[in-house]
């Protein structure tokens, strides 16, 4: 330490940067103990054991130390550490605070690595002999995770980002050559405004059990290749690989979730490749978890089986590259950019793609491959298919996904689809009618072998009440007017739901240990169902057919079809209610809570006699702020039918924080506020006149000696006198007072505004001989009221997509109850 | 034939199609030049003229915005956006344009800021208490 800063608090940072290393010590002594305990054969001996589990132990300790570090930094605003300073300010409550704590790569980081450190403690506890192979994997990836946060430079490579990284030592600055520059340093920068909000708390951290989750399934995988227990491990890693699917597919779920809540492309989905990134390990996990069930039930399919289980580890850590190595260029909005961590990713895929590949490949002659083929009519088959069908599904999504990835490797410069979201949903729709379908007829087959006759026929009965109902729903949805194949997916869901319903009435007789993955089959119909109505005939209700404006071209094709050729954003003046989509709208007026803005708007619905049937006010708001700029956030009301979403896209330009309220800004007769107003009437009035004005009249009450004027002192030699005006517009009454004094030698006066008229008067002159006074009026232009931009979408039916989640977590959940106990039993 | 072999088949023909599909709905980022000489849709970089003027006005035409975009090859375009001014616009660094020309203008269809990234930005703001001269 060449120099002493006053006022930094480095302890813990330093006791975290310890634990840090600490963990990563720990995990690396673990998967060597571990090691040695798989390959040594000698059961007596169970030193190794013992080694690697203490030294997990310490991994999971110091995890929680540097946890509790970076909490206290942050907790306390300690902005010479950077994470806090970058992230989180002193005016984010406690709650925010929290979610302030995986802001940064390193949070998320060390989410990742706590959760995996409380499975690996699971796996302790529970996996008995397979603890050893086990954990050796999970302790091998805890060693990266560790070394991701390390932040250590090492022959001249830096490995790794520290959150505790000195603010001093991340920028370059000339203040941080005075020793005193934490006096400076007021505040730290904040959070995204996007991220305020209560999704953002728990939305990450299920995510990431979700991604950290994969772990053990893969472990598993890996254990049984290495151990060469080929057949044995597929059993215990079912419940793990319910559970992370289950977990991975709520995080999703929340993620688009906080996206409709509080981002304003006005949907839950948008295809951004983060988001694409985040759903690839999902759907190989559920991939590899059907097939999996495959084998067990049929002995079929263990390579694939296996190959899926690994292959969902590598998109973790795929995704986990594209999301923080900067690699997504122009093409996201969300990506982190390069911290200089591109090879140290790169490397974490390659050493596991490597594992994997090299263990399959020398294990492959003793794979039980089954060599006869599976009947026709039957479920392995069908599921099997199914499952193929998803990773097929992944395929597109990872082939559009990594676009800039190929540019990077074969230097091209292709760019995405231009309709990026009409290409991701057609053929995204074309996998989901598949799988739909299969879900639905497999669950009319056996095991094994059918018999076809009672097969077929129930099939195509369900399938002619599948299709006896989508037709009026697609008919009053207005589906009908959107591409063929997402009737297709409709047809599928609708299936889905009934044939899986009919295996959950038969369970609920008496076979109840097949309700779970009916009930997740149900689920996720309905969820389908659910995206589709509501994305698909999403209504726009703020539609502007006037304006000059040019055509309406930046719309896809499909999106035309719904909204027409009207144009999507609508400008209302406050207290104008203005007609759209079956509403009376009108922008009531607006509140500040810096640095929130919040915009009332009223919204009433007539029915035919005129009378309001429907009265609400939603509230979206603007933050603007000096670091972040204007973001808008969405309001939503929620309808059990449908949802009417509402954001602002524009407004006048906002003084930014104003020190002062308006009154008193007036006060000063600051000649920049009169330019905000026509041209002052000065009328000579005496009590009880009335001034008339565009939009209304005011009458001048009394007169009044005033006292005390806001903070300056009065003397008996100062005189200040109050006129009292009524105003009367738009039925309405206000009231105001301007003043006229006398100081010492000097005559002031104070000008009020009446910001609801748009009014500024001021009491000019007193004219005592007359036994008038001056009133002048300002009187705000029309163009200079003020208004908002904004955009309003009609959701319908998007509570299936909510409760169809629900519903497929209760399913996730049975089966994990259901496979528990065969494990008991085995 | 094994119906694994035919579903091996399958399974390479969708691939196939997919990728296929994809390649040929894939754009390309091309620069004003280009798109003079295109009818469909292409991806521009470029960065904001900051020295022209930026149009939006709410009461003239909510849903009209226009700027001048210079992009990578310092070829300038006055480009017309049917919407609001996206939130931050004039703090972007780079902005990624999809649309076509239409006549001398460029018509986006979609418009992607990347602003500063806050590593790059992060400049530190030096709090000092601006004395309150509450002068009459």
């Amino acid at each position: 330490m060449d120099k002493a800063f006053k006022g930094e608090h480095l302890f813990p940072g330093h006791l975290g940067q310890l634990f840090i290393v600490l963990s990563f010590g720990g995990a690396l002594l673990s998967a060597v103990s571990y090691y040695f305990a798989t390959v040594n054969k000698d059961n007596t001996d169970n030193s190794w054991l013992r080694l690697g589990r203490w030294a997990f132990y310490l991994n999971s300790i110091s995890l929680v130390g540097v946890a509790s570090c970076l909490f206290y930094v942050i907790y306390n605003h300690y902005f010479e550490y950077h994470y806090a300073w970058a992230y989180t300010s002193k005016d984010l409550p406690v709650y925010y605070i929290v979610s302030g704590f995986w802001n940064g790569q390193e949070g998320g980081f060390l989410l990742w690595t706590f959760w995996q450190a409380v499975l690996g403690n699971i796996l302790i506890w529970k996996a008995k002999s397979w603890e050893k192979p086990v954990m050796t994997i999970v302790s091998f990836v805890q060693v990266w995770l560790a070394s991701m946060m390390l932040g250590i430079e090492i022959f001249g490579t830096r490995i790794g980002s520290s959150p505790f990284l000195l603010l001093r030592d991340a920028i370059q600055a000339p203040i941080f050559s005075n020793p005193d520059y934490l006096s400076f340093i007021k505040d730290g920068q904040g959070m995204n405004p996007l991220l305020q909000n209560y999704w953002m708390v728990i939305h990450p951290p299920t995510l990431f059990l979700g991604l950290a989750s994969v772990i053990v399934p893969f472990s598993y995988a890996i254990a049984g290749l290495w151990q060469k227990r080929y057949k044995e491990w597929i059993t215990p890693a079912i419940p793990y690989a319910l559970f992370s699917a289950m977990i991975l597919g709520t995080g999703v779920i929340m993620g688009s979730l906080w996206a409709y809540e509080s981002l304003n492309f006005g949907g839950f989905w948008a295809w951004d490749p983060v988001e694409n990134a985040s759903i690839f390990p999902w759907l190989i996990m559920v991939a590899g978890l059907h097939v999996l069930i495959v084998y067990k039930n049929s002995g079929h399919s263990y390579f694939t089986a296996t190959f899926l289980i690994l292959l969902s580890f590598i998109m973790v850590l795929y995704q986990s590259f594209l999301a923080r190595s900067g690699v997504l260029g122009e093409t996201s909005v969300h990506s982190f950019t390069d911290e200089g961590m591109f090879w140290q990713l790169v490397s974490f895929i390659l050493v596991f793609l490597a594992l994997s590949v090299y263990l399959m490949i020398t294990r492959r002659k003793e794979l039980p491959i089954s060599k006869k083929d599976e009947e026709t009519y039957s479920r392995e088959f069908w599921m099997f298919v199914g499952s193929i069908f998803l990773g097929l599904s992944c395929f597109h999504l990872v082939l559009v996904t990594s676009i800039p990835v190929w540019n990077n490797i074969f230097k091209t410069k292709v760019a995405p689809p231009t309709d990026l979201v009409g290409h991701y949903n057609i053929i995204q729709a074309s996998f989901a009618m598949v799988i739909t379908i299969l879900t639905g007829f497999s669950q009319f087959l056996r095991y094994k072998k059918t018999e076809t006759t009672k097969f077929f026929i129930t099939t195509m009965v369900y399938m002619l009440v599948a299709a006896l109902i989508t037709i009026p729903v697609i008919y009053f949805s207005g589906l009908y007017k959107l591409h063929f194949v997402f009737l297709l997916v409709m047809f599928g869901s609708v299936y889905s739901i009934l044939a899986n319903g009919k295996v959950l009435a038969d369970a609920l007789k008496g076979k109840f240990k097949l309700a779970g993955s009916a009930v997740a089959h149900i689920g996720f119909g309905l969820m389908l169902v659910g995206a589709l109505i509501s994305a698909g005939t999403r209504k726009l209700v703020s539609v502007n057919e006037a304006g000059v404006g040019i055509a309406d071209f930046n719309k896809s094709p499909a999106e035309q079809r719904i909204a027409g050729d009207a144009h999507e954003n609508i400008m209302i003046y406050r207290n104008e209610p203005i007609k759209m989509g079956g509403y009376t709208v009108t922008y009531l007026g607006d509140s500040t809570s810096e640095p929130d803005h919040y915009y009332k708007v009223d919204y009433k619905r007539y029915n035919e006699t005129g009378k309001i049937a429907d009265e609400f006010v939603l509230k979206p708001h603007v933050q603007v702020s000096s670091q972040m700029g204007f973001v808008s956030n969405p309001d939503t009301k929620h309808f059990l039918s449908h949802d009417l979403y509402t954001h602002i896209t524009a407004i006048p330009t906002i003084k930014q924080a104003p020190t002062q309220d308006s009154q008193t800004a007036a006060a000063h007769g600051d000649e920049n506020d009169d330019k905000n107003y026509d041209p002052p009437i000065a009328h000579e009035v005496a009590i009880g006149d009335t001034i008339r004005f565009r939009e209304g009249f005011m009458i001048l009450k009394s007169l009044k000696k005033e006292t005390a004027i806001q903070n300056i002192p009065l003397t008996d030699s100062d005189v200040a006198i109050g006129a009292q005006v009524q105003i009367f517009s738009n039925g309405k009454t206000y009231s105001s007072e301007p003043v006229y004094m006398v100081h010492g030698k000097s005559v002031f006066d104070f000008a009020r505004t009446v910001d609801d008229v748009g009014l500024k008067l001021r009491l000019s002159k007193i004219i005592p001989d007359k036994s008038k006074v001056e009133v002048t009026v300002y009187q705000q232009p029309e163009n200079k009221k003020p208004w908002i931009v904004m955009r309003a979408l009609d959701f319908p039916y998007i509570n299936f997509l909510w409760s169809g989640t629900l519903i497929m977590i209760i399913g996730f959940l049975l089966s994990i109850f259901r496979r528990n106990k065969e494990l008991k039993t085995v | 034939m094994k119906k694994r072999a035919i579903l091996g088949l399958v399974v390479i023909a969708v691939a196939i199609a997919v990728i296929i599909t994809s390649t040929a709905q894939s754009s390309t980022y091309g620069t004003i030049a280009d798109a003079k000489k295109t009818s469909s849709e292409l991806h521009i970089i470029g960065h904001l003229d900051k020295k022209k003027t930026l149009y939006y006005d709410a009461k003239k035409d909510a849903n009209y915005f226009s700027f001048y975009l210079k992009d990578t090859t310092g070829v300038e375009c006055k480009v017309v956006y049917s919407g609001t001014e996206p939130e931050d616009f004039e703090r972007s660094e780079k902005v990624v344009l999809v649309g076509k020309m239409e006549g001398e203008n460029f018509h986006a269809s979609s418009i992607l800021l990347k602003c500063p990234s806050k590593y790059k930005q992060d400049k530190i703001n030096i709090a000092t208490a601006k004395p309150n001269s509450a002068s009459i």
